[in-house]
């Protein structure tokens, strides 16, 4: 119990982390000082005191739906182990209801979007379905890759069952740990997908799509934001862990590092792709996770052979 | 037995041919609810006693059949029954807008085909021999017709429905010659024989040809093309009963089939990679194309023939695993597709008549026209909107549950090293089709039911009667039992599943267990952790300002609801992707990028599908050309038609003279 108590805790920490780490690597490369490390926190915890404004075509559908978001992300978050210890929830094929209980948040919010009629909210939801839609497969076979090594469908036996791997997978985990982090990029919308911090509505993925919410709505939404990104980020320094070192003071910091300074480094050094580019860009992520569970499928051949 | 039969049979037509107008409805609801009551109570002795033989019959061509019900007639028998008493329900208010419309006949006729279906549907699953199958399945495809043909003034309707019946029998004509063909080999029409003959005869030519006759009634690629016309074209219940049970008689044939080669390791190898790749296609196919659809039962249409790609990749995923040797994977497989079976007649049924109570107040489909209906009708909302979540797959509901239990199959495949390709191939394609499926789903219950109304109709809807909101919360209560207590739900699944499979379904009982205990409590975790999310944020609220305004318009001040974003332009991403797979219609003219002060257009879309046009399209052009040959003859001069006769009468006399004829 204890362990499980110390996962979900290390999990907040990288949850809570990630954003720091970004922001700070974005002002050192862009030589600024920066904004604090815990801006972000207090950014929320600031939304969290005010009121709300609430658009007049709404329906109730828009209160609940940043509430669902965020009580969606929080229960996949709970089913995900941090190395080598254990999560408080797992059961037998909990990768898929992670998978999809992610899919719900974003139906959630989708539908949010809609509420509105605003036909900006109304292009960044289509969007947000469309990538949504396609990163899918790739999520899936990322997991199915995964599976094939460790022979579970769980997150905690896959990882359980991760340290007895052979080496000659060192090159498929490092690529898995790569898919999961670009699926991170895409399903929190960061450049080279989307920009956070883009002023015009027009080219907005998924910021626009949070346009009406204010208050505690938007804060719920930031916080799910912060879980999603802890999600991937664990699962992919625990791909990398299981090469280097597989515990869990290892991998917490890695997760917290690796997303964080890709993340900021890549907004420092690219601009983000034109819309249109971005299906291309998806897709890419989709073959390279095939193509990653080809390579791993014919490795696992070869060794039993 | 057939004399009694005939008897009972006349006498209802006779009632509700009788009957007052208003009461006809009560007359069918009564036999439909006797014919329900019988059939649950067939199906739970089938369940406690394992086969429940009913009657022999001896029918003209192929000898000796039985009536009986066994464990996987006994859960379509009650598939049937649920989704037949919540749409005869349903059909009181619906049909109520028609009374004045249309002759009391009309409207006995409408009600006799409703019994009449519901009572063959029942007939199909319980019959094991060739010929009451048939006939069966004959009286099925008949009443549906007579039901899509409601609004037989319209002329869409008419098309359809003739549509429906031609490609019906193309389909039947390939199950009468699967049945002769079974019949010749072994003697005997009974499904039972199906497992003598592919002991010695070559086995694949037979279930392709019966896999095309039940496609035909599934709806699987490219046998699909008659889903999309005849759903809108028939009215909303009828919809609901053919989307959410008759095709999957079709699916039923499938099983049936499976099940008598479930030994023979081989051909199951081969006969599950079949069902796989078809299922793999037609789910992708009907997903885009749902996608991409701006019409809601066209939408919903082309929805039940990706569900119906599920549900083979499922079974197919089943055969293929089985057949390799786990038996896990077919249990998974075979269970994940029996309740996606289940799951599909209820969110299916629940959604048509949803559409239908949006047809009844809007009297149209055509998504554009809404918006915002989600304030006109509240409850609908709510119903359409568990649909939606049920449909899209989403946990806590039920469409999760079984897509879990295919999944659970497909990574033990891919985690057990069975048949990894195939597995990932299932994957792949599960996951893209659970993708699109939020994307068609979003944008249906999005266009229509939120945002600012598209047109002045909508501020004229208002909720439908109590009745029939009460035949949707039939299903919807179904859908919630079976998506929050799946571990009580699948138990009886498993049950059938090893029926049908003849693998030991203790292990999947062991396996399952745990799994859809954690689920069920992971489920209502979701739920009260929303809830009470929901609740702070209420409570945090109460002493704070809450202001309400418009919409931010981004700067612009001058927005109207016409600027909203569309249905056509919410899949506009996705259609980029899949053009190949369509063909556009258009009509009018879009407004051109260098007109810079637009005048009035009008612009409408519609996208075909490419099957429709291959299918249909040559052999048109093909008897224009033959055509045009023939009339070359015809030149209306009486002489020579003379001519005609005499050349006929010698060339006949010839050919009898030298022997030939």
């Amino acid at each position: 119990m204890l362990i499980k108590i110390l996962n979900t805790l290390l999990m907040i920490v990288v949850a809570l982390s990630i954003t720091g780490v970004i922001n700070r690597t974005r002002a050192l490369l862009a030589g600024r000082k920066g904004i604090p490390f815990l801006q972000h926190i207090y950014n929320v915890r600031l939304q969290l005191r005010k009121g709300a404004v609430y658009s007049n075509t709404t329906t109730i559908l828009f209160r609940i739906a940043p509430c669902v978001y965020l009580g969606a992300a929080l229960i996949a978050f709970l089913f995900i182990p941090v190395a080598d210890l254990e999560p408080l929830l797992s059961f037998h094929g909990d990768i898929i209801f992670v998978a999809y209980l992610l899919a719900l948040s974003r139906t959630a919010l989708i539908l949010a979007a809609l509420d509105t009629g605003s036909s900006f909210e109304g292009m960044g939801a289509a969007r947000e379905a469309l990538y949504g839609a396609l990163v899918e497969p790739a999520l899936m076979m990322a997991m199915a890759t995964l599976a094939l090594f460790c022979g579970y469908s769980s997150f905690a036996d896959i990882f359980a069952m991760a340290q007895e791997l052979d080496m000659n997978l060192t090159i498929v985990l490092v690529m898995v740990a790569y898919v999961f982090v670009i699926i991170m990029f895409i399903e929190s919308g960061r450049v080279p997908v989307d920009d956070p911090r883009t002023h015009l509505e027009l080219t907005m993925i998924h910021e626009v799509m949070c346009l009406d919410f204010s208050g505690i709505d938007m804060a719920m939404i930031h916080i799910a934001g912060w879980l999603k990104n802890a999600i991937f980020s664990i699962i992919a320094a625990n791909a990398i862990a299981v090469v280097f070192c597989f515990h869990w003071w290892f991998a917490a910091p890695l997760a917290i590092l690796v997303t964080g300074i890709s993340i900021g480094i890549v907004e420092s050094l690219r601009a983000r792709n034109k819309l249109s580019r971005n299906i291309t860009y998806i897709l890419t992520i989709v073959a390279m996770s095939a193509l990653v569970l080809l390579i791993g499928f014919l490795l696992i051949q070869n060794i039993e052979i | 037995m057939y004399l009694y039969a005939l008897i009972i049979a006349a006498l209802v037509v006779a009632c509700i041919f009788a009957a007052p107008l208003r009461h006809k409805v009560w007359v069918a609801t009564g036999a439909i609810a006797v014919a329900a009551v019988a059939a649950i109570s067939l199906a739970v002795m089938a369940f406690v006693h394992g086969t429940v033989e009913l009657a022999t019959i001896i029918t003209p061509l192929f000898g000796a059949e039985y009536l009986a019900v066994d464990k996987l007639s006994s859960l379509f028998l009650g598939v049937i029954s649920l989704t037949s008493i919540a749409t005869v329900l349903y059909a009181k208010g619906y049909v109520e807008g028609y009374l004045t419309r249309y002759s009391p006949w009309h409207i006995s006729l409408h009600y006799t085909a409703l019994v009449t279906l519901v009572v063959s549907m029942m007939l199909v699953v319980m019959s094991s021999g060739g010929f009451s199958f048939l006939f069966a399945w004959e009286l099925m495809t008949i009443a549906s017709f007579i039901l899509i043909l409601f609004e037989a003034d319209r002329h869409e309707t008419r098309r359809a429905a003739l549509n429906y019946l031609v490609m019906m029998h193309i389909g039947f004509m390939f199950l009468v010659a699967g049945f002769a063909l079974l019949y010749e080999y072994t003697g005997s029409a009974n499904f039972s024989a199906i497992v003598n003959y592919f002991k010695w005869a070559t086995p694949l030519p037979l279930f392709v040809v019966f896999f095309i006759g039940f496609g035909m009634k599934a709806g699987v690629f490219p046998m699909h093309i008659w889903l999309p016309e005849a759903h809108p074209a028939a009215p909303s219940h009828v919809s609901a009963i053919m989307s959410g049970v008759m095709i999957k008689t079709g699916v039923y044939g499938v099983i049936r089939l499976m099940q008598a080669i479930d030994h023979n390791t081989e051909l199951l190898y081969s006969i599950g990679l079949i069902v796989l790749l078809s299922g793999i296609i037609t789910g992708i196919w009907g997903v885009i194309l749902a996608a991409m659809q701006n019409d809601i039962k066209r939408l919903l249409a082309y929805s039940s023939i990706e569900n119906i790609g599920v549900i083979l990749i499922g079974l197919g995923i089943a055969a293929v695993g089985h057949a390799a040797g786990s038996n896990l994977i077919g249990m998974c497989g075979i269970s994940g597709a029996l309740l996606h079976t289940v799951n599909h007649s209820l969110f299916k049924s629940m959604l048509f008549f949803s559409a239908g109570n949006i047809y009844s107040k809007m009297h149209t489909t055509a998504m554009n026209q809404m918006g915002g209906l989600a304030k006109h009708m509240p409850i609908t909302a709510i119903l359409m909107l568990i649909g939606t979540v049920a449909i899209c797959a989403l946990p806590p509901l039920n469409g999760f549950v079984s897509e879990l239990l295919i999944y659970i199959g497909m990574f033990n495949g891919v985690s057990d090293g069975h048949e990894v390709l195939y597995s990932v191939a299932a994957i792949i394609a599960l996951s893209a089709i659970g993708g699109i499926v939020v994307l068609a789903f979003t944008k249906l219950y999005g266009t229509v039911f939120l945002g600012s109304p598209r047109s002045t109709h909508v501020a004229e809807c208002s909720e439908v009667d109590n009745l029939r909101i009460g035949a949707i919360a039939i299903p919807a209560a179904f859908i919630l039992f079976i998506g929050l207590f799946p571990q009580y739900a699948v138990k009886p699944i498993t049950i059938v599943a090893e029926a049908v499979s003849g693998a030991d379904h203790t292990i999947a009982i062991d396996h399952f267990a745990p799994t859809l205990s954690t689920l069920s409590y992971a489920g209502w975790a979701v739920i009260i952790i929303t809830g009470l999310l929901f609740w702070a944020k209420q409570r945090a609220q109460r002493n704070r300002s809450v202001e309400h305004g418009p919409t931010w318009g981004c700067g612009f001040t001058a927005l109207n609801t016409r600027m909203q974003y569309t249905g056509e332009s919410y899949s506009e991403g996705l259609e980029n992707i899949a053009k190949s797979l369509m063909k556009d219609t258009v009509d009018g003219r879009s407004v051109d990028k260098g007109e810079i002060f637009p005048t009035t257009h009008n612009y409408r879309i519609r996208h075909k599908d490419k099957v429709d046009s291959l299918l249909g399209h040559w052999w048109v052009v093909l008897m224009h050309r033959i055509n045009e040959y023939v009339m070359r003859l015809r030149t209306g001069h009486v002489n020579k038609y003379i001519t005609f006769a005499l050349v006929f009468l010698v060339a006949v006399l010839l050919l009898s003279i030298l022997n030939i004829l």
